[in-house]
């Protein structure tokens, strides 16, 4: 009976003990967690800023190669008619040569599809942003229920000033705000001599 | 029945640079009335109000998704004989049987090829 007191209290106490360490640990990670978890909403901004620039660029080309297809369009009716012209006068030849210029023209729309299809990426690429900010989404929950568990308060001076993270993210919302503009850049080139 | 040029397309996807390669590509291959709808919702509205030949939906959409707007519109008998076709990110065997089950026309996978909207049009219009 005496025996087995003791060996309860051992488990007991080593029971105790882990827990402890476990505290201690919990302790030591809490407050960096608190601040990583502040990051994230940060974080899915510039996910979501990234599908928006994607985007703005893909319409970009499109509205380009669109303007390139209706020039091509007229281009090739007005060979068209030329080359009917020059058939009816007996040109032939120079018909002929016209005509190798209007199948090039063809030859050139159908590039010109493939690159308006190949702009599809920017679709994919969205739906995958969309789904990484929701599993962000996610792991902040998650995050934020640990917090709120075990009681972990932020220490120190704030996120920001904290980890690799914190400067990555320090470094796009900067990008954000101080970027230059060209004509910006020009006076400051002029400013050191060059014209 | 070959697919008649003038006939009125509807182009359905969330994302407006979607529509417009779709819209782009149709243009190219002779068929200009092309209408487009932002998810399932807008397109069954605008279908029941005017006459369409023929549907290009994606599947990942808010509000109502391209395989709820297929089955709104097998389910609907001035609708149901309009062939749909699918343009979609979902690869999974899964998705296709479950379109399949829903009675899709064809079905393409994202990314895709001018040649092959032009290829899956020809069967269902042949």
């Amino acid at each position: 009976m005496l025996n087995g007191n003791v060996k309860l209290y051992d488990e007991l106490g080593e029971l105790a003990r882990y827990l402890e360490s476990a505290m201690r640990k919990m302790a030591e990670v809490g407050a960096p967690m608190v601040a990583d978890s502040a990051q994230l909403p940060q974080a899915t901004a510039h996910l979501l800023d990234l599908n928006k620039m994607t985007e703005e660029g893909t319409l970009e080309v499109m509205r380009l190669t669109e303007i390139i297809q209706d020039n091509h369009a007229r281009a090739a009716k007005e060979l068209a008619n030329v080359v009917s012209t020059l058939e009816a006068v007996d040109c032939r030849t120079l018909a002929a040569h016209l005509g190798k210029t209007a199948q090039e023209l063809a030859q050139d729309d159908k590039h010109l599809m493939d690159i308006m299809t190949a702009l599809s990426f920017q679709d994919l690429v969205a739906q995958r942003v969309k789904k990484l900010v929701t599993i962000v989404e996610d792991v902040q929950c998650k995050l934020v229920e640990l917090v709120v568990v075990f009681g972990l308060k932020q220490e120190g001076t704030g996120p920001e000033t904290q980890g690799k993270a914190s400067e990555m993210l320090r470094q796009l919302e900067a990008s954000k705000s101080t970027a230059i503009k060209q004509d910006l850049a020009d006076e400051l080139l002029s400013e050191f001599g060059f014209k | 029945m070959p697919a008649d040029p003038n006939m009125k397309i509807l182009v359905v996807d969330d994302m407006s640079t979607m529509r417009r390669i779709v819209k782009n590509i149709m243009k190219q291959l002779g068929f200009a009335n092309v209408e487009e709808a932002e998810n399932g919702q807008d397109a069954l509205t605008k279908l029941r109000a005017e006459s369409f030949g023929f549907v290009i939906s994606d599947w990942n959409m808010p509000v109502m998704t391209g395989i709820e707007l297929l089955r709104a519109i097998r389910a609907d008998d001035s609708l149901k004989a309009i062939p749909v076709l699918m343009v979609t990110a979902e690869a999974q065997k899964e998705n296709l049987i479950e379109a399949i089950q829903a009675g899709v026309s064809n079905y393409i996978v994202k990314p895709f090829t001018a040649e092959v909207l032009q290829e899956k049009m020809n069967k269902i219009f042949k």
